[in-house]
């Protein structure tokens, strides 16, 4: 059997989430293509973290994977753990997953209109995840207060609109509301902005920081730019073709990236005043799954690859206290 | 030399309600919008979602009717020109479109993609000419030659956007518009795309149109950015003092919504509620006047018009003084 904490122990000491070490398969065409490949980090309780990675990283997959929510066949899960409250979530039963889903964890995702149901009212739609978890105590008024709280003007009206009578950002907000709901005590949010436009997402910047100080919510971001990791994260991880390739406080990161691939994605993005006059692209494509690069996955397209670095993978290693990198010429 | 001059552009599209399909209301997508293309310059179209870039850009190379207005190019006008005659002229202006998946027949070669446009416009005396053509715009965009043979399906978002400009180019256009030509594309790759523009540009000496909603994007393509709200531009000028010095109240906001990259250089950000009002019933004077923090009494009232508020520098305020101009 494996370790279970009793009840008495007191989580707030130990991390809300980790994970250690997973590993995902995806099966295609009797094939099993390795998504996620030995990913650890953890996240204690009111920390924020980015997940930060081009499309087909992993980043959404691992994301998912803390629920559960990944449907298995295509995935199958091939090793790790992931320990929500000290508790492994493959080993939980289906009631179990149920309480942790919107109870401990809830998510929001890049488009919100597609997550919503057209077709019913949005103050149902919430009073129905309300309900979810609370049959007998749920009551209209908690959903305009949970309106008010991600600041949805006169909520009273906005409960009895259909999600296309409202805009893409009163439409996030709505999910985020939804999502808090039951209070979860960590909220991952999967692009939450992407699909927005540049002052509404300053908007659910605001919102989602605002919402961690007043209720001591941890958040697990995902996203591709740096200049929300710079925003809202504690910490990032850093993730190409299924690993992690640097992990760091965003502080240290921002200043001083260290792998070259991160380097490289910060550096092929104009920044808002900037004087380049050409970008320095990383050249070819992100690699597909299933056809990963042999030794360190990012060798074909870095700059500073030597002959060794398309032989054997190379270790993620803490080279100062707190800043890990897969790189073994970090230096250099 | 002007290659574009477009004057008070407006496109109105009807909204039929009703039992006899009566025409209502207009979604004023664009609504009396002005501007200039030089030759080969690059021309920046910033805004938010429904501001009316797109159709702008549509509008111009006559993808859309216009309701009102005048598209001059290169000393014609084009804005009623039909048939044979406008599809001779738009040989001289083509576009690159968002969507790299949606904008390349998946059952066309890429060879017969851009032999296509080759074709219409009968650019190639012999099989062979056609061929060289299509061989030597696949090198020129980066790709291999030899995948001329290939489906869209085989490559990747970033390939399919050189696909894309490959056949904007094949009739060597002198305007080129650009509507957000690598938003969907990887972060790492939208560089590699950029570039290429920029050095076709350098090569080709053709002008962009470059429609886009990243404001960083926009800066460092364009020699000059035009700001539009609500189908109006609100503030246009060089691209570098546009962004160091917005002076329009939604170029400021949109400027600092912008997140920093670099945590020490934490701006005050302008937070503004609400959201972009609906082009069906535009607010009444300034369209920006009821998320504006600064707005006062008059900006409801009166709709500011664009004027030069330091050299090159327009902007559509009440509130931002006029240049001073000598008078005559």
């Amino acid at each position: 059997m494996s370790p279970t904490p009793d009840s008495n122990t007191n989580f707030s000491s130990a991390p809300l989430l980790e994970v250690c070490g997973l590993q995902l398969d995806f099966l295609k065409d009797g094939q099993a293509l390795r998504a996620v490949d030995d990913v650890s980090f953890e996240l204690k309780a009111g920390e924020s973290i980015c997940l930060v990675g081009e499309s087909g990283c992993g980043k959404s997959v691992t994301a998912l994977s803390v629920a559960r929510l990944v449907p298995s066949p295509p995935a199958r899960y091939v090793g790790g753990q992931i320990r929500v409250n000290g508790k492994n979530v493959f080993e939980m039963s289906p009631k179990e997953l149920q309480q942790i889903r919107g109870g401990v964890v809830s998510y929001i995702f890049q488009e919100p209109g597609a997550s919503l149901n057209p077709v019913f009212r949005v103050g149902d739609q919430i009073l129905e995840s309300l309900k979810l978890h609370r049959p007998a105590s749920a009551t209209r008024e908690e959903v305009v207060q949970l309106l008010k709280l991600v600041g949805i003007p006169a909520p009273e009206a906005r409960i009895h609109d259909y999600p296309h009578q409202l805009s893409g950002g009163m439409q996030q907000r709505i999910m985020i509301a939804m999502a808090l709901a039951s209070h979860p005590r960590l909220l991952i949010a999967d692009e939450p902005t992407t699909a927005l436009d540049v002052t509404i997402q300053a908007q659910i910047i605001e919102l989602l920081k605002d919402l961690r100080q007043r209720i001591g919510m941890s958040l697990l971001l995902i996203t591709h730019n740096f200049g929300i990791v710079g925003d809202l994260a504690d910490r990032v991880v850093v993730m190409y073709a299924g690993q992690i390739v640097e992990l760091a406080a965003s502080a240290t990161l921002l200043a001083r990236p260290l792998h070259p691939y991160t380097r490289a994605l910060m550096n092929s993005v104009p920044k808002l005043g900037g004087e380049s006059d050409r970008l320095t692209a990383i050249p070819g494509n992100v690699p597909n799954l299933g056809s990963f690069p042999k030794g360190c996955r990012f060798h074909p397209r870095c700059p500073k690859a030597r002959a060794e670095c398309s032989e054997s993978v190379p270790e993620l290693r803490e080279v100062e206290p707190g800043h890990w990198v897969r790189c073994p010429f970090w230096m250099s | 030399m002007k290659l574009l001059e477009v004057r008070d552009l407006k496109v109105h599209f009807p909204i039929r309600q009703g039992l006899f399909s009566l025409v209502r209301q207009h979604v004023k997508a664009v609504d009396g919008v002005s501007l200039q293309v030089e030759a080969g310059e690059t021309v920046g179209l910033v805004g938010e979602s429904g501001c009316g870039k797109t159709t702008l850009g549509r509008a111009i190379i006559r993808l859309l009717e216009p309701t009102h207005g005048h598209i001059v190019f290169d000393g014609q006008d084009i804005t009623h020109l039909e048939g044979e005659e406008l599809r001779r002229k738009r040989r001289q202006f083509q576009m690159i479109f968002q969507d790299p998946y949606g904008s390349l027949n998946p059952r066309m070669t890429v060879g017969e993609i851009i032999g296509e446009a080759i074709d219409i416009h009968r650019l190639a005396a012999s099989a062979s000419a056609r061929q060289e053509r299509i061989e030597q715009l696949l090198k020129q965009v980066g790709l291999d030659p030899a995948h001329a043979m290939r489906y869209p399906h085989e490559f990747s978002g970033g390939q399919r956007q050189r696909i894309g400009i490959a056949r904007a180019l094949a009739v060597e256009p002198r305007l080129i518009v650009c509507d957000e030509p690598v938003s969907a594309l990887d972060v790492s790759v939208q560089a590699q795309v950029i570039n290429l523009l920029q050095d076709l540009q350098r090569q080709l000496g053709m002008a962009y149109l470059f429609v886009a909603h990243d404001l960083a994007v926009v800066e460092h393509i364009s020699q000059r950015v035009l700001v539009m709200y609500l189908g109006r531009v609100v503030e246009g000028g060089p691209s570098k003092s546009l962004i160091r010095d917005p002076q329009h109240p939604y170029t400021q906001a949109l400027i600092s919504a912008v997140p920093e990259v670099d945590p020490a250089s934490k701006k005050r950000r302008i937070i503004l509620t609400g959201d972009v009002p609906s082009p069906i019933q535009p607010p009444s004077g300034c369209p920006f006047h009821p998320r504006c923090p600064v707005a006062v009494s008059r900006c409801s009232q009166e709709v500011p018009p664009l004027r030069e508020t330091s050299p090159g520098h327009w902007t559509a305020c009440h509130l931002v003084p006029a240049l001073e101009t000598p008078q005559s």
